[in-house]
């Protein structure tokens, strides 16, 4: 019954923070624009579009992977029924000049909102900022850019990953050692995500020792190779948080190949749903759970917001910043997350 | 002067992709897709430029994208973090470049590897190289720093030709970026170089038959790594566009131009057997690539196609190159009885 109760909780606490993240698009579309005729209550802005417009958008991801995928789906989710949108998915191939070239493409064919998942903050800056010039309004997803654009749309990358620390320090009853598989350096998100673990353990767990972290590139077969190395120096291990889920499914790998994945304790990031099946089978321990497809939906409804209402990029007095809401999704509230929820 | 009918052939290819695109991609013959076209490809162009030295050498340069990386880091570094002016930077930055490229040439030379092998083996102690030097690792706050020295920065300027000459109250012009004209200016001083210079004379002799070069009295194992110093230069003035174009530089800054380079310079003529192409073919085949990729993307087709479209150009122009090189030997052999 207690586990009921707290399932019902969490899975409560889940649908009010994604309704609260609805209502901050929706307030952060509705807010940030500059100049509202105060006798009208109207914004202050060029008349909409003709009704029979077409409106182009499209997303440069990063490159391929389950996140972005998700994004896109959860875009077109909503982009797709309004059949006003031509809608298109282009691939940044993991460097920056194809992203800024793709951008330049797009501010060409006049598109009417990007969204971005930059490769860097500053490099897509001078995009952005050109992008802007031609009216054009810019979402960027995950990771922010220096130059302010409409609307920056990212999970709770820092918090999260404290909590993640907090979590998985309970289960490790706040003793032992730890290894980090981590992301190539030089990305926020990797920063953002190791920070919050590192000083979230720190905070909450201070027995528990971080002895190794290790770059295994995003990668599931990468992160076995390397935690089989961390183990030749640390028989002994006990927890491996995978700065991404990817990395982590990784680390049960190995631990069910060494017959100890019910000693170690292991913990991802992101929620995808291969780590989701991994913790209902028992074998994954957790993962910081967000729902990528709501936050694709919730970019593309601010993009059809500033798209029909006919806003150009110049009217924002300051750009909206949207932190996707989170759980910590381990074997006791997994099931909280509804089949539709899962990417 | 006579024109190649290799030359001729690519020449034709491009106009033709060019008219293609033109009709049938949307937006495509637009002043604003040409001014997108020279600022994202005239960096290739200097690279692909750079790549031809050591294929004409009858070598390869496989660590031009972590020199662009190197060079991007030490630019990074200098201003960012040592605060040094960027006038200061820049010949810096060229010899960085310079230098990496020698580097590559001396093991050519001296340790006698193969041009793939010593390549490849500077493209992973460069890139790592770019890790341990990185300023975005070593100084908090940088990651998310834009440089901004004018010395540096300045590189990415646009003209407006159109109307300072008054074309463009006639016609949509487009603003030319500065890197056009740097692109443009490495074009006239390479090809003069490797054309009008005892230098360039004794490269292509090298690369056409190196021993008969060494017994001809030349500096063989000079020549060669002078073509990697060139290709090393080449990455140091395209990691300057870059820096400039994106205000900063990334680990990964450069990662896989290798062969988009290198694609150019074979789609534009420079063969693998050493000793045949001039600068034209390596500038003509990176702005093919270019519209290729900018058109395909334009009329909406999916990116794994333009890559397979791309990689089919290339393996046309490699079996082109292939088809030369058999028929000047047959001709090479046919000369010979008959001088016998």
């Amino acid at each position: 019954m207690t586990d009921s109760n707290e399932t019902s909780n969490g899975r409560r606490d889940f649908l009010k923070g994604a309704a609260l993240g609805t209502a901050a698009v929706a307030g952060a579309a509705g807010g940030l624009f500059a100049g509202i005729d105060p006798r009208t209550g109207n914004l202050a802005m060029p008349q909409a579009r003709a009704q029979d417009m077409r409106y182009k958008m499209a997303f440069i991801q990063w490159q391929p992977h389950t996140v972005p995928a998700a994004w896109s789906k959860g875009i077109e989710d909503v982009l797709g029924p309004q059949q006003i949108v031509d809608y298109e998915l282009l691939d940044g191939q993991n460097k920056v000049e194809v992203q800024a070239s793709l951008m330049d493409t797009l501010i060409n064919q006049g598109a009417s909102v990007i969204f971005l998942q930059p490769i860097d903050s500053v490099a897509l800056a001078p995009s952005i900022a050109k992008a802007k010039r031609s009216g054009i309004s810019v979402i960027t997803l995950n990771i922010d850019a220096t130059e302010p654009h409409a609307s920056h749309v990212e999970m709770n990358h820092y918090f999260g990953a404290m909590d993640i620390a907090r979590v998985m320090g309970d289960a490790m009853g706040g003793q032992g050692k730890v290894a980090i598989l981590n992301a190539p350096p030089g990305i926020i998100i990797r920063d953002q995500r190791t920070n919050g673990f590192v000083e979230g353990m720190a905070e909450h767990h201070p027995g528990i020792e971080i002895v190794a972290d290790q770059v295994a590139d995003w990668d599931r077969k990468k992160a076995q190779d390397v935690l089989n190395t961390i183990l030749a120096a640390n028989p002994d291990l006990k927890g491996v948080y995978g700065v991404n889920d990817s990395m982590a499914l990784g680390a049960v790998d190995v631990a069910k190949e060494k017959g100890t994945i019910g000693d170690m304790v292991i913990f991802g990031n992101d929620g995808e749903v291969a780590a989701l099946e991994s913790i209902e089978a028992g074998e994954l321990t957790g993962t910081q759970y967000t729902d990528v497809y709501q936050q694709g939906r919730l970019a593309a409804a601010a993009a059809t917001v500033l798209a029909t209402g006919g806003v150009p990029a110049t009217a924002f007095a300051q750009q909206s910043h949207l932190l996707m809401p989170y759980i910590i999704a381990t074997r006791d509230n997994v099931g909280s997350i509804q089949p539709a929820q899962r990417w | 002067m006579r024109i190649p009918r290799a030359t001729l052939a690519l020449l034709f290819f491009f106009a033709g992709t060019a008219v293609f695109f033109s009709v049938s991609a949307p937006r495509f013959a637009t002043a604003t897709n040409v001014e997108n076209l020279m600022s994202g490809f005239s960096f290739v162009a200097i690279l692909a430029m750079g790549q031809a030295f050591p294929i004409l050498v009858r070598g390869i340069d496989l660590s031009i994208g972590a020199i662009v990386a190197v060079v991007g880091m030490v630019v990074f570094d200098l201003t960012l973090i040592f605060h040094v002016p960027g006038y200061l930077i820049l010949p810096m930055a060229l010899l960085t470049g310079i230098l990496a490229g020698a580097v590559n040439g001396m093991l050519v030379v001296f340790l006698r590897l193969q041009p793939f092998i010593a390549t490849l083996a500077t493209l992973a102690a460069y890139r790592g190289l770019v890790y341990s030097i990185s300023g975005r690792q070593l100084v908090e706050g940088l990651t998310t720093t834009a440089i901004t020295d004018r010395w540096i920065v300045g590189i990415e300027t646009y003209y407006d030709i159109g109307g300072w000459t008054g074309i463009s109250q006639f016609m949509q012009m487009p603003w030319f970026p500065l890197s056009f004209f740097l692109m443009l200016g490495v074009f006239v001083v390479l090809q003069t170089v490797l054309l009008a210079t005892r230098f360039g004379r004794d490269l292509r002799a090298v690369g056409g038959n190196h021993e008969a070069a060494r017994l001809a009295g030349i500096n063989t194992g000079g020549i060669v790594i002078s073509a990697y110093a060139t290709s090393g230069l080449c990455a140091a003035i395209a990691a300057l566009i870059m820096v400039a174009r994106f205000t900063t530089s990334t680990e990964a800054l450069g990662t896989g131009m290798e062969l988009t380079a290198i694609a150019a310079a074979v789609i534009g003529g420079v063969s693998f057997a050493g000793g045949i192409g001039s600068m034209f073919g390596p500038v003509v085949g990176a702005f093919l690539l270019g519209i290729v990729l900018l058109g395909l993307t334009l009329q909406g087709v999916e990116q794994f196609v333009q890559q397979i479209i791309t990689g089919a150009i290339l393996l046309a122009a490699v079996s082109y190159d292939r088809i030369l090189v058999v028929r000047r030997r047959r001709r090479l052999a046919a000369d010979l009885v008959a001088a016998s």
